[in-house]
């Protein structure tokens, strides 16, 4: 996110924290886009999704009228929020049924003509057998688009280790989705 | 930077070279100039991954989902309540109300025995009430 993006953001947040309905908006349609995508790439479950989309925007709004703009990035406060929840349901999952979900790869096998929607599919999929650190990772780097310090930030490691996890994360997604031609 | 450095970053970070560490891009961006032929095929082949993982749509926000967490936001100072208006107006009444009594009982009750500046000083929670009827506007417009 760019320096500007990050002060609009903090403007609208502390217009919002006052309960102005322009700026409740505005941050809205900024950042629920961007919230849900987290929230259904790292849980898989639409519904589940919605929710965590729902809390993270309740404890905003709790916190909005304290932001004191300059100390932290909102975005990055708000993928901290977003993905603590997540963890949180994954836990609740882990302990429902003793072991994270492990998904079967529903793909298709190399000779079937893949439409779109059967590739985004199969990529969720994929993204949801890695272990949930290297899912985050990929999910805050290549689909959140936030820059390695804001997602090492957002993980609370280094960059280093954030290199770590996407390199592993990435080996494991190209072979995977080899037969979609991630691999030479 | 060496070509297994390179080839490193891409297979963490992908083949956009804006995604790199910004400490390493420099030089990645040097060695990529110098080794097309290095690092051209280790580019690609990220590149080829990061179409892929492009090819997972985002979702979209319903509608609903929007207008539900808009409504849940916090709320703008209230403006004053027309009920609370009424509220104040009826406290200072009764005050009044308390206060005039108070006038009646004084003089009805023993003019004679009280010293004419107790009189007075029973007036006195008249104008208390008279000031608690212009109180409405300490209740504010905004």
């Amino acid at each position: 996110m760019t320096a500007r993006g990050a002060d609009l953001d903090d403007d609208l947040v502390v217009r919002a924290g006052r309960g102005d309905p322009a700026a409740i908006r505005d941050l809205v349609a900024r950042k629920l886009p961007r919230v849900l995508s987290l929230a259904r790439r790292m849980l898989g479950d639409p519904g589940d999704a919605e929710d965590v989309a729902q809390e993270t925007f309740f404890k905003a709004w709790k916190f909005a009228p304290r932001w004191r703009p300059g100390q932290a990035r909102f975005d990055t406060w708000l993928h901290r929020v977003a993905l603590n929840l997540c963890y949180d349901r994954l836990r609740r999952r882990v302990r429902a049924t003793h072991e994270l979900p492990d998904l079967a790869d529903p793909g298709p096998g190399p000779d079937r003509n893949l439409q779109a929607r059967d590739v985004g599919r199969r990529v969720d999929a994929s993204l949801r057998a890695l272990p949930p650190r290297q899912r985050e990772a990929i999910v805050l780097c290549h689909y959140q688009e936030l820059t390695n310090i804001e997602a090492a930030a957002a993980m609370r490691v280094s960059v280093e280790a954030l290199e770590s996890l996407l390199s592993r994360a990435r080996r494991s997604l190209r072979t995977a989705l080899a037969d979609l031609g991630a691999a030479p | 930077m060496n070509p297994d450095r390179f080839e490193g970053l891409a297979g963490a970070f992908g083949a956009d070279l804006d995604r790199w560490p910004a400490r390493e891009r420099q030089a990645a961006l040097r060695l990529a100039a110098a080794r097309p032929d290095l690092t051209g095929p280790v580019l690609g082949e990220a590149a080829r991954l990061d179409r892929i993982l492009g090819g997972a749509p985002s979702p979209s926000p319903s509608r609903e989902l929007f207008q539900h967490i808009v409504q849940a936001a916090p709320r703008p100072p209230a403006p004053p309540a027309p009920w609370r208006w009424l509220a104040g107006l009826g406290l200072a009444a009764g005050l009044a109300g308390a206060a005039a009594a108070g006038v009646v009982a004084g003089v009805v009750v023993a003019p004679a025995a009280l010293p004419s500046a107790h009189a007075q000083a029973a007036s006195d929670p008249g104008e208390e009430a008279a000031a608690l009827l212009r109180e409405p506007s300490d209740f504010g417009e905004g």
